[in-house]
């Protein structure tokens, strides 16, 4: 763990962290969890900055800086996304070994999130810390504050039905856990969101709460600035980019909440089917034990009947962890966005009705007010934003659909194997006794 | 009991074992018959269906079509129900073309008569199933309805096994009544009821439902009767679990249809399976066992009968009584018989032991050849029914297969479809 002073480096990374004395600086407090793996002290690897400079997509520069959001560098941010793909990938983080923890006032799971960055912004170019749920929840919050113009990936569902499910079943650890490393993966993906110091410090504070207790420091300007919008303004009407996309998202929704309940539909059906095979089968070895010549060819069919059983309670196991989980991300990724549309409606309502109080002023100047201006340097940054991330996310979810929809495909051809085999197998044994005579 | 009209165009198995007590009983009827019926064309080990069948290499038949009537019954009473079209045709030589020589009309109640005549007079033989009366092991929710296309089919085919395998047994495709109810479409069920055997069923069924026991069971009867108890269990859950399972099946399919633009529509109905597996319940014929379990009551009786004659005889000879009796008390206290008397009483009773005796003999004659002929039928149909179980088995494999190959086919189209998205 990092437990040095910030070295002033020459680094045109985010300023805003490098101005701030590291939370942990001096920091001994132990997580909840005791026996974290610290990470082997190589406090320095030699780091090309020339090369940074090059892949730096968009400086990290948080959307509140007063440059306005012009289309060349808007541009710029686009063709350089393109290239943080494969090689030039220099942040990698996952989330597995989840663990038990049992205290006097609760019992939850902690998650091990390892990190492994060439980035200036790490000082370290290993970490590997614990956190818990409620620890993802804050992050998740915190870059909704920080970064409102952008779309904050989904989380999976914080609360669950306490009869119905076991939160400590190592199916449902296990999806949670999937979830998870997804939503950081997204994150790290993300060129504005995986410089964000929230996320840093989840990634590397020892010591999150003590964090999480500082409370506003590190509050970006962006994110005061748009809580002030008080959201008292009303947009007259939606660009029609935005409009469009606004409509999508409606439609997308609806047809995956279709889908999910097909999905699960068929899994409840595949369920009641397996009950009955599992009664089923057994039923041909009652039988064998009455039959002399019978006997084998009977018992293999009721063996053949039990690997197909088997085979389906793995389909619709695989369906309950896999397919359904992803598809109500998107559910819950659609809605998030559909929030920050209405966000950025607010921004544009706020310019214009602001704009308009300039105009009825009626006062002769020639220079727009500062405070209009900067209206209108927020709208635009949103907007600019906003459409980068809605085409980074078109792309993702191609790719996810495309992943999820193969891979359950995949599974069901596996089944169908599994029992052809199972049936192939008894013909010879069927067939033999025949032709001995 | 009446034999059946006289007219014989084809040999006829004369009306078998006389009801117990018969006065016409003899020894020799019973004998005599049981020798000519015997098949002995039956060879050490071949007891296949298709050799040795005379009758299925002259004719071939088949139950071809079904027909919604309408008509008046007994109560003329409007009602619907549906005939089948048996078609015979002869084949006069291997591999030679086939002629219609018959074609009528039968309704499920005529075949059922026809068996119910069969079970009467071949007591120890294994009559072939009839296809189920009602649809008991429905699925997809259909109702039981007679009526219903796929019902009606599964009963055709039914039918048709039911009439290849009495054509194909030794014995019973040589029954005159057979005959007609392939031939003669009018006046068949007067004959058979001429025949009266509904009167025969009638004293055997009641016989049949008393309770005995057996003193000395041939220990082979008894197996065989627990093991067709225990196999009537195991299918009849067999068949009832099997409509749910289909049913399940059918219902997670038709929930994959609704996803509509990815996956295709599919439906599974099983067909072949369900017939052979229910015939398989009906299969075992308890009734023979039963009948069995009857003649040897009657030997035991017989037998002591004997015994007790046999003492009497003994008694009066030495004139000393074994067992207290009052009629032995009465002698004593009344004095005795003249010695007359007892001539002419130990001459009454001698012709009744010896009257007795040959009973007796006659009776297990009777017993041994209809064990032996029971036996030889149940050989004949466990090898049968363990080849249609088989072929039952494997073509329900067979099925599955092809139904786990389309759904192989269904999603690796599918995953390709999605690999282009």
């Amino acid at each position: 763990m990092s437990g040095g002073l910030p070295k002033a480096l020459p680094s045109t990374g985010p300023h805003s962290l490098r101005d701030m004395p590291h939370p942990l600086a001096g920091s001994s407090s132990e997580e909840a969890v005791g026996g974290d793996s610290t990470p082997s002290p190589d406090l320095l690897t030699a780091r090309s900055f020339g090369d940074k400079d090059l892949i730096l997509p968009n400086g990290g520069t948080p959307a509140g800086t007063s440059s306005p959001a012009s289309s060349s560098s808007l541009l710029n941010r686009l063709q350089l996304d393109d290239d943080i793909d494969g090689e030039t990938r220099d942040l990698f983080v996952t989330v597995d070994d989840p663990k038990k923890h049992v205290c006097t006032m609760e019992t939850y799971i902690t998650y091990r999130i390892t990190t492994k960055s060439t980035r200036v912004e790490f000082d370290l170019p290993e970490y590997s810390v614990r956190r818990r749920y409620q620890d993802f929840d804050w992050l998740r919050s915190k870059l909704e504050e920080s970064q409102p113009t952008h779309l904050i990936p989904p989380l999976p569902e914080k609360f669950v039905v306490k009869g119905v499910v076991d939160r400590f079943s190592e199916e449902f650890v296990e999806t949670r856990r999937k979830a998870l490393d997804k939503f950081l993966k997204r994150i790290t993906d993300h060129p504005v969101l995986s410089f964000n110091e929230h996320f840093n410090v989840f990634l590397t504070a020892k010591d999150l709460n003590a964090y999480k207790k500082q409370g506003m420091a590190l509050l970006s300007r962006v994110g005061e600035s748009v809580k002030h919008v008080t959201g008292g303004y009303k947009l007259r009407s939606r660009p029609l980019e935005f409009a469009a996309i606004g409509e999508y998202l409606d439609t997308f929704a609806l047809k995956l909440g279709t889908i999910d309940r097909i999905a699960q539909r068929i899994i409840k059906e595949e369920i009641e089917y397996l009950v009955e095979l599992r009664e089923y089968g057994p039923v041909y070895s009652t039988w064998s034990a009455l039959e002399g010549e019978l006997a084998e060819p009977l018992e293999g069919v009721s063996a053949c009947i039990g690997n197909c059983s088997t085979a389906l309670e793995e389909l619709t196991d695989d369906m309950t962890e896999d397919f359904l989980p992803v598809l109500r991300e998107y559910i819950l990724y659609s809605d998030s966005m559909k929030s920050v549309l209405k966000k950025r409606d607010q921004v544009q309502a706020e310019y214009e009705a602001k704009l308009e109080a300039v105009a009825l002023r009626k006062e002769d100047r020639p220079k727009v007010p500062s405070d209009v201006e900067k209206c209108q340097d927020r709208m635009e940054c949103f907007n600019a934003d906003l459409k980068a991330d809605m085409e980074r996310w078109q792309n993702n979810k191609r790719q996810d659909f495309r992943q999820l929809l193969m891979g359950m495909a995949d599974k069901n051809i596996q089944y169908y194997e599994k029992c052809l085999m199972a049936w192939e197998s008894i013909i010879p044994l069927l067939q033999e006794k025949q032709e001995a005579k | 009991m009446e034999q059946a009209a006289p007219d014989l165009e084809r040999p006829l198995q004369p009306a078998p074992l006389e009801p117990l007590g018969h006065p016409d009983a003899g020894p020799e009827a019973a004998v005599g018959e049981e020798a000519e019926g015997a098949p002995d064309e039956e060879g050490p080990g071949d007891r296949t269906m298709t050799e040795n069948n005379f009758c299925l290499k002259k004719i071939e038949i088949s139950v071809s079509e079904a027909e919604k009537r309408t008509g008046r019954n007994a109560m003329n009473m409007q009602e619907t129900y549906t005939a089948y079209l048996v078609e015979t045709r002869s084949v006069e030589h291997i591999d030679g073309p086939s002629v219609l020589t018959d074609s009528l009309w039968r309704r499920y109640s005529e075949f059922e008569l026809l068996r119910n005549y069969l079970l009467v007079y071949y007591p120890h033989i294994v009559v072939p199933p009839l296809p189920e009366k009602r649809a008991e092991f429905v699925w997809h929710k259909l109702s039981a309805d007679n009526m219903d296309p796929d019902f009606v089919e599964r009963r055709r085919i039914g039918l048709e096994n039911f009439l290849l395998r009495v054509a194909s047994h030794p014995i019973l495709c040589r029954d005159k009544i057979f005959y007609l109810f392939l031939t003669q479409e009018g006046n068949w069920k007067e004959i058979v009821n001429e025949t009266g055997f509904q009167l025969k069923a009638d004293s055997r069924l009641k016989a049949l439902n008393a309770t005995f026991r057996v003193k000395n069971p041939d220990k082979r009867f008894t197996e065989l009767k627990h093991y067709s108890d225990e196999l009537q269990s195991v299918i009849s859950h067999l068949l009832r679990v099997r409509a749910r399972v289909a049913d399940r099946l059918y219902g997670v399919y038709k929930v994959h249809g609704n996803y509509g633009r990815v996956f295709s529509e599919w439906s599974a109905i099983e067909k072949e399976m369900g017939d052979g597996l229910q015939s398989a319940g009906h299969h075992m014929d308890v009734a023979v066992c039963r009948k069995h379990e009857l003649m040897q009551y009657d030997l035991e009786m017989a037998a002591q009968d004997l015994a007790s004659k046999k003492q009497q005889c003994e008694e009066l000879a030495t004139g000393t009584v074994r067992t207290f009796s009052l009629k032995g008390m009465t002698t004593k206290l009344f004095g005795q018989e003249t010695p007359e008397q007892r001539e002419s009483r130990i001459k009454v009773l001698e012709e009744q032991i010896s009257e007795g005796e040959q009973q007796l003999k006659a009776k297990n004659l009777e017993g041994r050849e209809f064990v032996k002929n029971a036996w030889a039928d149940i050989e004949r149909f466990k090898e049968q029914k363990n080849r249609d179980l088989k072929e039952a088995l494997i073509s329900y494999a067979v099925m599955q297969i092809s139904m786990c190959k389309k759904g192989i086919q269904v999603w690796t189209n599918a995953k390709e479809c999605f690999s282009k998205m």
